[in-house]
């Protein structure tokens, strides 16, 4: 009895012992630095960057309201509230219009004859190994001022003057969706790739037309899938910076940059941290509406 | 009701070009079993996704009562299909499995209830019917790829070996089922099966395949006792082949010590008998008297088979009933008379190869 007992002991202790580097890495550079920011967010900002250590809400209060200089009054703050908005509304943007070039991109390469994906695939992800810099530049040397688009239609006649596209949510936009496309397209090219034809066969059989067939049969099974792609779109998309800061400038903001200004020209660290929290808590609400669709599929 | 007329359907195109299905024509009358059978590869699923719409035929007509569908979608024949792989909707339940093609036709929500429980109740299934397909053994899950099927009503149910995933014991069960359902329903089956004994202990009439060709169409004891050729012979049953001629009026065995009188043009033939027909005794009347070798003896419960060569080294094989006290009919080694009753004999066209 005695011996099984320190057997049992021996055996949770080497278990412990082989978690014990993931254990460390979690804590030392996912929980660690998680507290820190938590922290900050509670203190108060150093004149020169950086934290002063006194208690202080002044940064979770920023992110919604702001304080007159003059008599003190509180508003809500209209910056960071259009900041807010634009970041979710692009987010959402991105995601439909990837969906809509993804879903098809998808079902065209899952539907090639098994040589042909590969080839197909290769296609989709070369942009994703390439510098995500080099990326959004090359989006931006499209439909700058005098960009190919605006150069092309201006030789064909087709406008006048250059159409202003850069710095703005447009903009944005265009970049967001080139970049992220592929995080749509593999997971959904994934589910279809799964998805049996025969059933498809099998519905055709049973009096279904095309649309029932689709509604019926293929959506409810790609659907993982497609969720996942979104998820995979929304959530990078919620926190871009590298695209915003390119194609939108100063005048189309999103969160990621609002976050870096204040850890930068904005000197307001507890408030950047206060703001990397919304945006953790933002990715949060989209995980748990995530695992609720999923997980509700399974159980009905 | 269904016409088949010079039915080719060929895949690919130029050098690479399989014709897998060769002037096929037949008629199914309504309320038959009838039965695909041939060796794997001859062209029975190519023959029933034409029927059911899934391919168009390269040439030729299929006529359903009347009216010409050859070019028709699957969704707009009165025709259903049972998979090979059941090819149930793992995303739905076993309810509305079998209801998807009322659905699919916009029928109203009480007759589709109506109908799915009358259907659940047919195939035995109806305390599954809120499980996920998913979730059933393989003879349930057969059970509500039948009843999807049937549920529509439809002119013609195909069946592509729907038994062929499952076990013995199974399927022996579900022969019996499908036969009953048949003649409950009172439908028209075209079944699929590269199985002979399924074939001929259900089918009112088979029509057996090899190559892309019908080779005969007969019911089952037909097909058994005369077989049109040496491919349904050899596919039906266990036979054995043997060279013969005939010459003015008489079939000559050459190993055989006699002659019978035969009502055959004269030249070669293949002569062909049932082990079980093979007598082995000397001095029968009417018969072909042989002296053969006993290779070997198999016993197989109800019977042995009894593994013989001739002078010659053609091998023939007897198959002898085991009585009650269980004496061996030879001993391996031994050299026996054997005798082939006439009546037994069936003759064959010889056959180049
Ligand atoms: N889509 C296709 N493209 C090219 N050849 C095909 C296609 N479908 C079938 N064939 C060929 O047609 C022939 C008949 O195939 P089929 O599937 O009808 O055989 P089967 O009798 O159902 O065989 P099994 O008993 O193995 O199911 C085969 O030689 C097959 O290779
Ligand atoms: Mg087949």
């Amino acid at each position: 009895m005695d011996a099984q007992a320190q057997e049992i002991r021996s055996d949770t202790l080497r278990r412990w012992g082989l978690a014990l580097p993931a254990v460390t890495i979690i804590t030392l550079f996912s929980i660690l630095p998680l507290v820190v920011v938590v922290i900050y967010s509670f203190l108060a900002p150093g004149d020169f960057g950086g934290v002063r250590w006194q208690l202080s809400v002044e940064g979770w209060f920023s992110v919604l309201f702001e304080r007159d200089i003059f008599d003190d009054t509180v508003t809500l703050s209209d910056a960071h509230l259009t900041i807010l908005g634009r970041s979710v509304a692009l987010s959402l943007a991105t995601t439909v219009i990837t969906l809509i070039l993804g879903v098809p991109t998808a079902w065209f390469i899952a539907t090639r004859p098994a040589r042909q994906r590969a080839f197909w695939l290769f296609l989709i992800t070369i942009p994703f190994w390439t510098n995500l810099l080099v990326r959004t530049i090359a989006v931006q040397e499209m439909i700058r001022s005098e960009g190919v688009f605006n150069n092309l239609f201006l030789s064909v006649g087709l406008i006048d003057a250059p159409i202003q596209m850069m710095f703005t949510n447009f903009a944005v936009l265009v970049g967001m969706a080139y970049v992220f496309l592929p995080l749509m397209v593999l997971p959904v090219y994934a589910a279809i790739e799964k998805f049996d034809f025969r059933l498809a066969e099998a519905s055709y059989d049973l009096y279904a037309s095309r649309l029932y067939c689709l509604r019926k049969v293929i959506l409810p099974l790609v659907r993982p899938g497609i969720i996942a792609g979104s998820i995979l779109v929304f959530v990078p998309s919620l926190g871009a910076y590298v695209t915003p800061r390119i194609m939108g400038g100063g005048k189309s903001m999103m969160l990621g940059n609002l976050i870096e200004m204040q850890f930068g020209q904005g000197r307001n660290w507890p408030l950047g941290a206060a703001l990397s929290l919304t945006l953790t808590a933002l990715v949060l609400v989209a995980l748990v509406w995530y695992t609720r669709l999923t997980a509700g599929k399974r159980r009905g | 009701m269904l016409d088949l007329r010079n039915l080719t359907k060929r895949f690919g195109k130029g050098d690479s070009a399989v014709t897998a299905l060769h002037e096929v024509s037949f008629s199914i009358t309504e309320g038959e079993f009838f039965t695909l059978l041939g060796p794997s590869g001859c062209g029975k699923t190519t023959l029933l996704r034409l029927i059911a719409g899934f391919e168009p035929p390269t040439s030729g007509a299929l006529v359903l009562d009347g009216r010409d569908i050859a070019h028709t979608p699957p969704n707009r024949r009165p025709v259903n299909t049972v998979f090979q792989n059941y090819a149930l909707f793992p995303h739905l339940t076993v309810a509305e499995n079998v209801g998807f093609a009322l659905g699919a036709q916009g029928r109203p929500k009480v007759e589709i209830a109506e109908t799915v429980t009358r259907m659940l109740d047919l195939v035995q299934l109806s305390h599954l019917a809120q499980r996920k397909s998913g979730e059933l053994s393989g003879g349930q899950q057969q059970r509500v790829a039948l009843a999807r099927a049937l549920a529509p009503k439809p002119r013609i149910l195909l069946l592509d070996e729907p038994l062929s995933a499952l076990d013995m014991k199974l399927r022996k069960e579900m022969q019996v089922e499908l036969k009953r359902l048949q003649q409950e329903t009172g439908l028209t089956f075209i079944f699929v099966t590269h199985d002979q004994e399924e074939a001929l202990t259900m089918s009112d009439r088979i029509a057996v395949m090899g190559g892309g060709r019908i080779q005969q169409i007969a019911s089952p004891r037909e097909l058994y006792d005369q077989p049109a050729n040496r491919f349904v012979a050899g596919f039906i049953g266990e036979t054995n082949f043997l060279a013969a001629t005939c010459a003015a009026g008489r079939l000559i065995l050459p190993q055989a010590a006699t002659t019978l009188p035969v009502a055959h043009a004269d030249g070669p033939v293949t002569l062909m008998v049932r082990p079980e027909h093979v007598v082995l005794a000397g001095a029968q009347p009417d018969a072909l008297t042989l002296t053969a070798q006993v290779d070997r003896l198999v016993y197989f419960g109800t019977d042995t088979h009894v593994h013989l060569h001739l002078a010659d080294g053609c091998t023939l094989v007897a198959r002898v009933q085991n009585g009650l006290r269980g004496g061996l009919p030879c001993r391996q080694g031994e050299t026996i008379p054997v005798s082939l009753p006439g009546d037994a004999l069936h003759l064959l066209p010889q056959e180049a190869g």
